[in-house]
């Protein structure tokens, strides 16, 4: 294409960029399309990537297209092994995409959808893609190196140590939380917790097909898999009819919480090939095949936004989750915008299969941009919703009442029109008893989905399977969260432990794997159990606790990244990495101060014990809330150790009482060049 | 004379480049589609760990059977457990 011709069209791409945000920036008193929100996030993912990914990789890191990667260099057709790069692509993407870009942007809908759309928008273009671009190359260039690993050899011990604590915590914390969102999406629901339970013999049955009866056949198997989920969806409904089986399947919050304790234990200690890598396969399937038909089903229907642009909870009084819109709309989004837990993704697998270093770009920018999309969408899928069913369903008993009529005459005083019938008609269509009280952001994101599928594909009369169909794939998201997380805890557990006694160190020496499986559950069991009896339903501490882990995760990354740059002699572009960071120590130190010591009981930890003390309430509860804190205050200090430790060696590398050397892999010449060429 | 007299020979001999070009256009697009959907289909390979099981069988000799799964899966396990999925 002729250059005057690229730059019109990338000037007319900017433009259309800069209409649409100011369309949803601006736009007051009238609904607007839900297209808005995708043409603004389209145009800003393409202008970041097409110049400000292209002006890191060129200025700031000098990606080298002759430089052997480690896939290259150690490639032993197992763990390194230079791959396609649309290839590494889709496995990256696959890694990285969970369930928080979709109940992150959920739960933040209740300030309205413009503050969550701005900052996915804008913190994945300036934040998220460089975190993740940034440690992909630097762990490329360090033979795959983890987080952890090069925090350690850049920083010091110190860096190795926390990075070490705070992946552990926010395993921990993030299985705790998750847990918890499957419990409210599957309580008092037949028709749900028969779908998933019904997904671990259908797990297990593919472990075994693929095992015994068509080895390595894993495509097969996974479509196998699904059909058998979507039968089972069918049949959840005969289930949820039939009041014999409807009464074994309505299961109490508590209950569900002690079955999904017991099945983390029993998937830890089990062969991965039973149930774990079966349930991936199948999460994996369901997942990539769910987004995409969720773009589809926007971009067909291309549904009005119901929410306000801004809503009155931007004082912090909000019913899903207290809190101020700063900070916490940012600690809320995680993983849509800036996500710390990609960092160990981008230090783990994917450097590994990098075929040449340019495309560390498409894959480490690229991801994340797509990641963020998925948050967009989901901001969309919350935003569809009218707000007061939105606030009936997202909102605790503990704040608007236990009876629908209670309910719903508080959340029509805020202003957001919603009645007990409107509420047990929805709940009817999508085949629940009730909606009301459904915490978590699960339940809000899968009407919303149905609304926009059912609009799509099959009318009304199947909006119930739609619904179902949602809470299944999230669902089974999360519980392939708690085999694996579970699992991964399990073995940071046994490598800290082996220190202190090597036998517990042993990877495959059962006491030692019971015992630490034991103790990684009864962590995020702990959580869980602490979510299910907390009065303002769990979510209201629990998800910001865990952005607060993630967004230090991602501090940790981006002082990893920033010393780095540092150390390479490019002090001049140290902003790239510098502003980010800056920006997620205001917002994680901010949420932490004011979860510890805000006076409010509904924000701050502390004042909440207090006022649980003084209304004589299970001591139990009150320990929880301490607990809450002092976790926050562990890691915002440790977290300001590792900037102090980074600050101190960028400035003696700067000052020159160091000399600026980084641990990089020494050069090789790629051969991959010569061999494309021929 | 009207254009349509003229058309015989003349057209026929305007049309063949463009008929031409709209061929190799299609075969283009054809090709293009062909080759996102390999690609499409490696991604799927790679993610569910097909391709990985067919490079162990590569570098093993071995054919595929119960065993030489049984095998692979115990080679890469450790892998598998230690890789987080994100949040």
């Amino acid at each position: 294409m002729p250059k005057v011709l690229r730059v019109l069209l990338w000037i007319a791409v900017s433009l259309l960029g800069a209409f649409a945000l100011a369309t949803i920036a601006l736009h007051r008193g009238e609904q607007i399309n839900a297209l808005w929100l995708v043409v603004a996030a389209v145009s800003t993912y393409a202008v970041g990537y097409r110049f400000y990914s292209s002006f890191i990789s060129a200025k700031v890191l000098a990606l080298d297209p002759l430089r052997a990667t480690p896939a290259e260099r150690l490639d032993n057709g197992r763990d390194f092994v230079p791959t396609n790069k649309w290839v590494v692509f889709g496995h990256h993407f696959a890694a990285i995409a969970g369930p928080g870009p979709l109940v992150g942007p959920v739960l933040a809908a209740q300030f309205g959808y413009l503050p969550g759309t701005l900052w996915i928008i804008a913190g994945a273009v300036l934040g998220g893609c460089v975190q993740d671009f940034v440690i992909l190359l630097f762990s490329v260039r360090r033979d795959g190196k983890s987080l952890t690993e090069m925090a350690k050899s850049e920083i010091g011990r110190v860096g190795g140590v926390v990075a070490y604590v705070a992946v552990l915590s926010i395993i921990v914390i993030l299985l705790g939380a998750t847990a918890l969102i499957v419990v409210n999406a599957l309580k008092s629901s037949p028709w749900g917790t028969f779908t998933i339970a019904m997904t671990m013999p259908i797990a297990v049955l593919m472990g075994v097909y693929l095992r015994r009866i068509r080895p390595g056949k894993v495509l097969e198997t996974s479509v196998l898999g699904f059909v058998l989920v979507l039968a089972a969806i069918v049949v959840g409904q005969w289930v949820s009819e039939t009041p014999s089986w409807a009464a074994i399947f309505t299961l109490t919050a508590p209950t569900l919480a002690i079955l999904i304790i017991i099945y983390g234990f029993a998937a830890s200690a089990l062969p991965v090939w039973l149930l774990l890598a079966p349930r991936d396969y199948l999460s994996t399937f369901v997942k990539l095949g769910t987004i995409s038909l969720l773009a589809v089903g926007i971009v067909a229907l291309r549904p009005s936004l119901h929410m306000p642009p801004l809503t009155r909870f931007a004082d912090g009084s909000g019913p899903v989750f207290a809190g101020t819109i700063f900070p916490f709309a940012f600690i809320t989004i995680a993983c849509g915008a800036v996500s710390g837990f990609h960092s160990l993704i981008s230090s783990g697998t994917t450097p590994k299969l990098i075929r040449r270093e340019p495309e560390a770009r498409f894959v480490g920018y690229g991801g994340m941009i797509a990641e963020s999309m998925v948050a967009i969408m989901a901001m969309i899928a919350a935003s569809v919703l009218q707000p007061g069913v939105y606030f009936a369903v997202n909102s605790p008993a503990g704040i608007v009442g236990q009876a629908p009529e209670a309910a719903a005459a508080t959340i029509s005083s805020w202003g957001f029109q919603v009645t007990a019938a409107q509420m047990a008609t929805l709940a009817h269509a999508v085949g629940e008893q009730t909606l009301f009280n459904r915490t978590g952001g699960a339940p809000a994101f899968a009407v919303g989905m149905a609304q926009i599928f059912s609009n799509t594909l099959g009318g009304q009369a199947v909006m119930a399977l739609w619904y179902h169909f949602a809470i299944m794939f999230e669902a089974l998201f999360i519980l392939t969260i708690l085999d694996a997380g579970t699992r991964v805890g399990r073995f940071m557990l046994q490598d800290a432990l082996g220190h202190i006694w090597k036998p517990l160190g042993r990877t495959s020496w059962y006491p030692s794997i019971l015992f630490t499986s034991a103790v990684v559950v009864a962590a995020w069991g702990n959580f869980l159990w602490q979510g299910i009896k907390d009065p303002l339903g769990g979510i209201n501490s629990l998800w910001p606790l865990f952005g607060i882990c993630n967004q230090l995760l991602a501090t940790v990354a981006l002082c990893v990244a920033t010393v780095i740059i540092v150390k390479m002699g490019r002090v001049r572009y140290v902003a790239v990495t510098l502003i980010p960071l800056c920006w997620l120590v205001a917002v994680t130190f901010t949420a932490s101060w004011h979860k510890i010591l805000n006076p409010n009981p509904r924000v701050g930890f502390l004042a909440h014990a207090r006022q649980l003390a003084a209304a004589g309430a299970n001591p139990r509860l009150i320990f929880n809330d301490r607990l809450d804190a002092a976790v926050t205050a562990v890691l915002v200090v440790m977290v300001a150790m590792i900037l102090i430790e980074s600050s101190l060696e960028c400035m003696r590398v700067v000052s020159g009482s160091k000399s600026a050397e980084t641990k990089e892999a020494p050069f090789v010449m790629t051969k991959l060049a010569a061999q494309e060429q021929s | 004379m009207s254009p349509i007299g003229l058309c015989g020979a003349d057209t026929l001999v305007r049309d063949m480049p463009q008929a031409k070009t709209l061929r190799a256009m299609a075969n283009a697009i054809l090709a293009s589609l062909v080759r996102s959907f390999k690609v499409f289909v490696a991604v799927l390979h790679e993610i569910f760990d097909e391709s990985a099981y067919q490079r162990f069988l590569d570098r093993a000799h071995l054919q595929s059977s119960p065993n030489a799964y049984a095998i692979f899966l115990r080679e890469t396990e450790q892998a598998k457990s230690r890789r987080p999925r994100c949040c």
